[in-house]
C-alpha cells in the first residue's frame, strides 16, 4: 500500500463481484508476483518489473506497463476475448490501457485520484510535462472519466480542457457508491 | 500480390531520418522483404515534412509521434517514445485486413513497443540487435547504462529469435544476456553497391580537388566521433603516416570526442592536413567513398562494420581494426588490411602498405567488390530472414498462442 488506492480497489472489487461483475484486478508486487490469487471472487493479478535498474519513476513505468499488458492479454484470451471494460487508476497504467483499447477495442475508464498539477504545483519540468502528457493521453483516449468530487470534475475540464459531459462524479461515501459505478460502466458499454 | 506473411518492423529511425546504421538496414532489409513477397509495415519515428504513412517500394511505412515535449533525457525519452509507437501501432494492427503473423524489433530503442505489441497481440516477436550497451560503453557503468542492457535483457528473453548481423555478436549476445545457442542466428547485414553506379561515370576531379590537393592521397573515416569507434587511434596515427605518404585525412561524422580531437590535430599542427566534415548530404558521402584512396575503420568495438561494407561496395580499399564483426567481413591480403586494434603504429602502417603500392591497392579492390556481390545482397539476406519468419511460425503454429 502506497496511499489510499489500495483500501479503495479492495473495497470496490469486492462490492463489484457482489453485484455479479466478474472482477480482476493487475497490480504491482515486487515479490508477490505470477500468481492468481482470489479472495471473496477478486482475482487478482500482482506484476513485477523486469527491469531492475531505474532512473526514475518514469522508466519504472513505462516498463512495468508492459507487464500490466501482458497479464491483461492473458485474462483476455483466458475469457475467450470477453472483457468488456477496464477501469484504471491515475497515470500509471495509462499506457497499457491505452494500448489495450487500440489493439482489442475495450474501452477504459480513467478514474482520478489525483493530477500531475495538484501534486507538484507549478512545476514544468520535462519529469512533470511527462506525466501530464500521460494525464491528457488517459483523457483523450477514454470512453469517460471518473472523479470523486464536483471540484476534481472542474479542475479536469480546467486543465485539461474535458468536455464536461466525459466526466463523472462518483462519490465513494455516497450511499448510492456502488451503483453510480455500475451506472458509469454501463453507460460506457452502451456507448 | 498474394502474401505469403506479414510483418510489423520496428524502428526508430528510417529514411529520411538516419541516425545511424539502423535505418538504412531497415530500409533495405524491409524493400527486399517485399520483393521476395512478405507484406512489410514498418512503425517509426516521425520525420519534418515527411507524411504520417506512405508506401515506398511496397512497404507501408506509418510514421507516429515520436514524442516532441522535452524530456528528461535520452533514455526516458525513449520510453515514452515507445508509449507512443505502442499505441499508433495496436491500432494500426487492429485495423489491418491481414492480420500480423510476426512483429520484428530492432534493438533496444523500440524494446517496450515490441514487447507489449507481442503478448496484446499473441504474435512472436524477433530482434535483430545492432549492438549492446556493454560493447558500446566497454562495461556497465551507471544505472542509465545498466537500465538500457537490462531491457536489452528483456527484449533478448521475450524474442523468439534473436538475429545478430555477425558471428561475434552471436557469440557476444549470447554471453551478455545468457541466451541458449539455439535461439540465435546469424544474418549478414547488406550493402547496395548500385548506389555508386551512377556516380562511377563522372569525373570527379573537380569534387576531389575541394578537398585535397592532386599530389595528396585521400584517407576517409567515416563514422560518429566516438571512443568505441577509435577515431582517437586514427588520429594518432596521422603523423606516422604523413612521415611516409602526403595525404589529406577526411573525417566525416560527428560526436562527442570532436573538440578534443581537432585540439590534438592543432598540437600536432596537422590542421591542414585533416578535414573535420562533421554531417555531409548523401551525395558527397558517396563520391567521398569513391575518391577516397583508403577508408579506415579503426574500431575498438563494433558488431558488425557497415561502413567498412559500403567502402568496398564503392571501390575504395578499407583498412579496419582486427576485431568484433569487422574482422569477418574482410580477409587479410584479400579484401582489405587488418590491423592491430588500439594501435596507432599498426594502424599506420596498414593505411601507408595500401597507398604505397597501386598493384596491392587495385587487387585488394577488386576482390572487395567481388565479396560485397556475393555474400552482403540484400536479395539473399532477406530471403534467409524469410526463412527464419517461417520457421518461426511453423513453431508459433504449434503453440497454445496459435
Amino acid at each position: 500500500m502506497v496511499g489510499q488506492l489500495a483500501e479503495y480497489i479492495n473495497a470496490l472489487s469486492t462490492q463489484l463481484v457482489k453485484n455479479k461483475v466478474e472482477t480482476h484486478v493487475v497490480t504491482y508486487h515486487d515479490f508477490s508476483t505470477g500468481t492468481v490469487e482470489e479472495a471473496s471472487g477478486v482475482k487478482t493479478v500482482r506484476v513485477a518489473n523486469p527491469v531492475r535498474t531505474h532512473i526514475g519513476v518514469l522508466t519504472w513505468d513505462l516498463t512495468l506497463n508492459q507487464e500490466v499488458e501482458r497479464a491483461a492479454a492473458s485474462i483476455y484470451y483466458q475469457a475467450n476475448e470477453q472483457i468488456d471494460l477496464i477501469d484504471v487508476y491515475d497515470w500509471h497504467f495509462i499506457p497499457a490501457a491505452a494500448t489495450l483499447k487500440n489493439a482489442l477495442d475495450i474501452p477504459f475508464v480513467y478514474s482520478v485520484e489525483s493530477l500531475e498539477d495538484h501534486r507538484s504545483p507549478k512545476a514544468d519540468t520535462p519529469y512533470n510535462m511527462a506525466i501530464k502528457s500521460i494525464e491528457w493521453l488517459g483523457f483523450y483516449e477514454a470512453k469517460k472519466v471518473s472523479v470523486k468530487s464536483e471540484w476534481m470534475r472542474n479542475e479536469v475540464v480546467r486543465i485539461y480542457n474535458v468536455p464536461k459531459e466525459k466526466i463523472e462524479v462518483v462519490a465513494p461515501d455516497a450511499n448510492s457508491w456502488v451503483k453510480d459505478v455500475l451506472e458509469l460502466y454501463k453507460t460506457v458499454l452502451e456507448a | 500480390m498474394k502474401h505469403e506473411l506479414s510483418v510489423m518492423i520496428f524502428s526508430w529511425e528510417f529514411p529520411p531520418r538516419v541516425i545511424g546504421g539502423i535505418s538504412p538496414h531497415v530500409f533495405f532489409l524491409s524493400k527486399s522483404l517485399a520483393e521476395n513477397g512478405v507484406k512489410v509495415y514498418v512503425v517509426t519515428c516521425d520525420f519534418p515534412g515527411t507524411p504520417a504513412h506512405e508506401v515506398i517500394d511496397g512497404v507501408d511505412v506509418y510514421r507516429i509521434d515520436s514524442y516532441k515535449n522535452p524530456a528528461p533525457d535520452f533514455a526516458t525519452w525513449v520510453y515514452l517514445m515507445n508509449l507512443n509507437m505502442q499505441k499508433e501501432a495496436a491500432a494500426i494492427a487492429n485495423k489491418l485486413a491481414d492480420k500480423i503473423d510476426v512483429f520484428h524489433a530492432h534493438d533496444w530503442l523500440v524494446a517496450t513497443a515490441g514487447i507489449g505489441l507481442k503478448h496484446v497481440f499473441r504474435k512472436p516477436l524477433l530482434v535483430t540487435m545492432h549492438s549492446t550497451e556493454m560493447g558500446r560503453r566497454d562495461g556497465l557503468h551507471t544505472d542509465t547504462e545498466k537500465m538500457i542492457h537490462e531491457t536489452e535483457a528483456w527484449l533478448t528473453y521475450e524474442a523468439w529469435r534473436v538475429i545478430c548481423c555477425s558471428d561475434y555478436m552471436v557469440s557476444h549476445v549470447k554471453w551478455a544476456f545468457g541466451l541458449p545457442e539455439d535461439k540465435l542466428v546469424m544474418v549478414p547485414n547488406g550493402v547496395n553497391p548500385d548506389v555508386y553506379k551512377g556516380i562511377e561515370k563522372e569525373d570527379l576531379a573537380s569534387f576531389r580537388a575541394t578537398f585535397a590537393l592532386p599530389e595528396e592521397k585521400i584517407v576517409l573515416y567515416v563514422g560518429r566521433l566516438v571512443y568505441e569507434k577509435g577515431i582517437h587511434i586514427l588520429i594518432n596515427a596521422v603523423p606516422k603516416v604523413l612521415e611516409k605518404v602526403d595525404a589529406k585525412f577526411i573525417i566525416v561524422g560527428s560526436g562527442y570526442m570532436k573538440e578534443q580531437l581537432s585540439n590534438i590535430v592543432r598540437s600536432m599542427k596537422l590542421g591542414h592536413k585533416v578535414l573535420f566534415l562533421g554531417f555531409v548530404d548523401n551525395e558527397t558521402l558517396l563520391r567521398l567513398q569513391k575518391c577516397a584512396d583508403v577508408s579506415v575503420v579503426p574500431s575498438l568495438f563494433e558488431p558488425f562494420g557497415i561502413v567498412a561494407l559500403e567502402a568496398m561496395a564503392a571501390k575504395s580499399p578499407v583498412v579496419i581494426s582486427d576485431t568484433g564483426g569487422l574482422s569477418e567481413i574482410v580477409e587479410h591480403d584479400l579484401t582489405g588490411v587488418k590491423v592491430y586494434p588500439n594501435n596507432p603504429d599498426s594502424l599506420a602502417w596498414g593505411i601507408t602498405k595500401i597507398l604505397l603500392n597501386e598493384n596491392y591497392k587495385s587487387h585488394i579492390r577488386e576482390n572487395a567488390y567481388r565479396k560485397v556481390q556475393e555474400k552482403y545482397d540484400w536479395e539473399k539476406i532477406a530471403q534467409q530472414t524469410k526463412q527464419i519468419y517461417e520457421v518461426v511460425l511453423g513453431e508459433y503454429s504449434k503453440s497454445f498462442w496459435a
